[in-house]
């Protein structure tokens, strides 16, 4: 499948499900976007899990010029002051708008269960059409010795327990958003 | 907490408060409609027929490796910092889990969703051990609430309106709730259970999967509950049914595929989890979370071995059985099942919860297949619940007196047709001289009186057949006409009807003498002994190779003849192989008329008049016949017109109708309303069964719609 087509599917397959899905150009766009959308939602507090550590610092600087709390591992004592998450994706699966996390880290999974808002950034190039596709990745991680927590992550948490109707945001996250990075780094 | 009926009387008599709860109704009525509307559109692309073979075969062929499986799952998830258990029966796992919350100084629990920690009753369990235990999921939590159990597999709160939730919150949150929103009511359930995960010292969940080659749970869920259960505690337990267990990743996968979509008509669900080995944990000490997993046996392993029951655990707990069934839609799950409810619930609660909760859940099955085609791992449920009957009846060692008459009367073709020639003279009274019966005596009519029943013909067609027999001058085909014990005996003119149409198409058409009931009514009573003696009778009599054809007028009959003839003699010396000259001649009127006739509408006068169609059970399920009933109405100079959910079964099921009337009536009255609703003058179906159910209420209602056996409809607009 050609690279737009493969953007075009996750977008499509992904804002079915509720998610936002942004394209965009550069981290610094992608920390901007973040931040932004947190003032936006009346949230005072970011974490930002899986990113290199001079990426880190520009977005605790982003942070601490919108006036927000940059929040630091380990999470479990931050548990309920999480506003946003921000964490990279290891995988995006067009066919169904999934996002593939290895989550084996407790702080990625805090910052991705109990943030009200979780903003993912996937690169292009690491957009699969299928699942299939991802057969082999997802058996190296499980057949791999130690321990893991494997994710996918398809919209955010949703319910139809009461009366059937469609409600977003029970347990996990309330808003789902993809950013799609154009390249991996400008 | 869950109460149910351990004998028929007291069964039929919770139905009876069941259906008066109009809400119940309305909402799964919506949901079978909405439900299957949902789920075509998130298989489009997919071949759901193939794939499903594909899983129970790949499920078949996991079973006889359970344990070897089980060990294999075992050495990973251990190397990787697990403790399994295996637990022989559900006081077992309860103890097992019991003692690991003793031994790691637990006070607070939190549970995802686990029909198997239902199975086991686990929460009373703990609760009686003094631990303080709280389901996370939004509609477990909603019944646990209400010290309920769940109604739905995958919907445990759906007889709930949010009326009753929102009334439910108030208490718990002593707050006014606003009810009518339920966006706010999820968020009450977010707000208040938010501390329960951080306070908890152990999470139970359960697994969708556990792959033997890598020791990973799957766990495929919509809320995000079991994500934060399974990570914020400091102890893990999944429980999980050894039926969980699968070689590798890919049979998950192509599981995934199907799972979520027959489940909630999802392409996948918001989190799909795989969970190996003690992660790492802040909450534990040493960083790793302390993760047990517990196995249940509580009688799989045995099933396993049983050439019959095995099927019943491919089973990967979608629901869909439940969301498509007619009876399900009307009583709701706590009156169609124990624990697990709908179709499987009827078939695994005699393994899991004994023959007592069965006894009576067991004997409401309609028999319209519809769980059987929506079934994603390709289980013949409604077969299995004849069996699961057969085997309570067994276990009971009691035959009730209806089955003890059965087969009786079935087994002897006269005294059977002699019972029914003489009804012609007993109900002369109650007929005055109508076609139709609209009061029964006293003692019948209070549940039996929603539709208006058939009068017996005088003349049944076995006795008119040499006077009316057609004289084809150039047969192309020679047919042998197995019109069904309804049309010989109650609508002879729908035989008459076919003959009149075949006559002009010069065919060849014989009756054989000495047919018989086809023995469906004794397999629905379970007496498989009488069903296979009256099918030797029937095969003895078609003698099918004199025959092109073995035409039938009545989609049970057909269905019956084509598909259980080869199970009912499976093992013996007649084999599917065998029988295959007989069964592939079976052929439904319109099939016949448009496929092998070739029937044009330059043969038709035309009306234009609006006719509605009810889809057999047996004929678009059993015999997979959908499009040539359809194109005859048109063929034949009719309008057809669409009417709402048309193969959504009627509601007769045979003796079905007669056992639970209150439900039958039920299943009828919405049928009758759709097609109201439809602008037609017409109603055809191409079963005399349907045609006596859908007749019958529409001359109780007084409707103006003219029911109508399809071989009518054609009869009269053949040039």
């Amino acid at each position: 499948m050609p690279t737009s087509d493969l953007i075009r599917l996750m977008k499509e397959k992904a804002e079915a499900v509720q998610a936002v899905v942004v394209k965009i150009k550069t981290m610094k766009e992608a920390f901007q976007y973040t931040v932004d959308l947190t003032r936006r939602q009346g949230g005072t507090s970011m974490v930002a899990m899986g990113l290199e550590t001079q990426d880190v610092n520009l977005l605790e600087k982003a942070c601490k010029t919108a006036d927000l709390t940059f929040l630091k591992p380990p999470l479990r004592s931050h548990a309920n002051e999480i506003h946003t998450a921000l964490t990279p994706v290891d995988w995006g699966i067009a066919e169904t708008g999934t996002l593939v996390l290895d989550s084996s880290s407790e702080d990625v999974r805090i910052a991705t269960m109990l943030s009200e808002t979780h903003v993912a950034l996937l690169p292009v190039s690491k957009i699969k059409p299928d699942v299939t596709a991802l057969e082999n990745e997802i058996n190296a991680v499980l057949k791999a010795d130690g321990s893991s927590y494997y994710a996918f992550i398809t919209g955010a948490s949703r319910t139809a327990d009461i009366e059937r109707v469609l409600t977003i945001g029970v347990h996990g996250p309330q808003e789902l958003h993809i950013l799609i990075m154009e390249k991996n780094r400008e | 907490m869950i109460k149910t009926a351990q004998d028929i009387k007291s069964y039929k008599k919770q139905l009876k408060e069941a259906l008066s709860d109009q809400f119940l109704r309305t909402a799964l009525d919506n949901f079978n409609t909405a439900y299957r509307g949902n789920r075509s559109a998130v298989y489009e692309g997919i071949d759901f027929e193939g794939i499903k073979k594909e899983i129970a075969a790949e499920k078949d062929a996991a079973l006889p490796r359970l344990i070897e499986l089980f060990e294999a799952f075992k050495t990973h998830a251990e190397a990787a910092g697990v403790k399994v258990h295996a637990a022989k029966d559900a006081k077992q796992a309860n103890e097992i889990i019991a003692a690991i919350a003793k031994e790691n100084n637990v006070k607070k629990i939190i549970k995802s969703k686990s029909m198997t920690a239902e199975e086991t009753f686990l929460n009373d369990h703990l609760e009686n051990k003094g631990y303080f235990v709280t389901e996370t999921d939004l509609g477990e939590w909603i019944i646990q609430l209400r010290k309920e159990g769940p109604s739905h597999m995958v919907m445990p709160a759906i007889h709930l309106s949010r009326h009753q939730v929102g009334d439910l919150f108030e208490t718990v949150t002593r707050k006014k709730q606003d009810s009518e929103n339920i966006d706010k009511l999820v968020k009450v359930a977010r707000k208040e259970l938010r501390p329960a995960y951080l306070e908890a010292d152990m999470g139970i969940s359960g697994a969708n999967f556990a792959i033997a080659e890598s020791g990973a749970l799957g766990l495929v869920t919509n809320e995000g509950n079991m994500r934060l259960v399974t990570t914020l505690p400091k102890v893990h337990v999944a429980l999980v049914g050894y039926d969980k267990l699968i070689p590798d990743l890919k049979t998950m996968l192509r599981i995934l595929k199907v799972l979520p979509r027959n489940a909630t008509g999802q392409a996948i669900t918001s989190y799909v989890t795989w969970i190996k080995g003690a992660v790492e944990c802040g909450s534990a000490p040493a960083n790793r979370k302390i993760m047990h997993i517990v196995f249940l046996d509580n009688g799989r392993l045995a099933l396993a071995k049983d050439p019959v029951f095995s099927k019943a655990l491919r089973c990967i707990r979608c629901g869909a059985c439940a969301n498509v069934c007619p009876v399900y839609s009307k009583v709701g799950g706590h009156k169609y099942g124990h624990v697990y409810i709908g179709a499987i619930g009827l078939i695994l609660t005699l393994f899991y919860h004994g023959k007592e909760n069965d006894r009576a859940i067991v004997r409401n099955c309609i028999n319209c297949q519809a769980c059987k085609e929506i079934c994603p791992v390709d289980i013949d449920l409604p077969h299995l619940i004849k069996k699961t009957y057969r085997a309570v009846l067994d276990q009971d060692g009691k035959t009730p007196v209806k089955n003890v008459i059965l087969s009786k009367v079935l087994k002897n073709r006269k005294l059977f047709h002699f019972i029914l020639r003489n009804a012609y003279l007993a109900q002369k009274p109650l007929a005055k001289k109508k076609t139709m019966i609209r009061h029964l005596p006293h003692f019948f009519e209070k549940e039996h009186g929603f539709r208006s029943l058939p009068v017996i013909a005088r003349t049944p067609f076995r006795d008119q057949w040499e006077t009316i027999r057609p004289h084809a001058v150039h047969p192309k085909h020679t047919i042998a006409l197995f019109t069904g014990c309804a049309a010989d005996f109650i609508y002879p003119e729908q035989a008459a009807a076919l003959l009149k149409v075949l006559q002009k198409y010069d065919v060849q058409v014989e009756f054989p003498m000495d047919q018989t009931c086809c023995g469906l009514p004794a397999l629905m009573a379970a007496e498989e002994e009488t069903a296979k003696e009256v099918a030797l009778q029937n095969l003895k009599a078609v003698m099918s190779e004199k025959y092109d054809y073995i035409l039938t007028l009545c989609a049970s009959c057909a269905s019956h003849l084509k598909h259980n003839y080869p199970k009912i003699f499976k093992d013996a010396s007649l084999t599917p192989e065998n029988l295959k000259p007989f069964t592939d001649k079976i052929i439904d009127f319109s099939s016949f008329v448009v496929n092998v006739l070739k029937a044009s509408s330059k043969d038709f006068k035309v009306t234009g008049e609006k006719v509605a169609y009810h889809s057999p059970c047996h004929l678009c399920r059993g015999m997979q016949v959908t499009h040539e009933p359809r194109k005859l109405i048109e063929i034949a100079g009719y309008q057809y017109v669409p009417s709402k959910d048309e193969d959504v079964c009627c509601g007769f099921g045979g003796s079905y109708s007669i056992d639970f009337p209150e439900i039958s009536a039920e299943i009828l009255k919405k049928k009758l309303d759709d097609v109201q609703a439809a602008d037609a003058r017409l109603l055809v179906s191409d079963c005399p069964g349907c045609v006596l159910q859908l007749g019958g209420g529409m001359d109780k209602r007084g409707g103006e719609i003219q029911v109508k056996h399809i071989t009518e409809l054609i009869a009269e607009t053949k040039i």
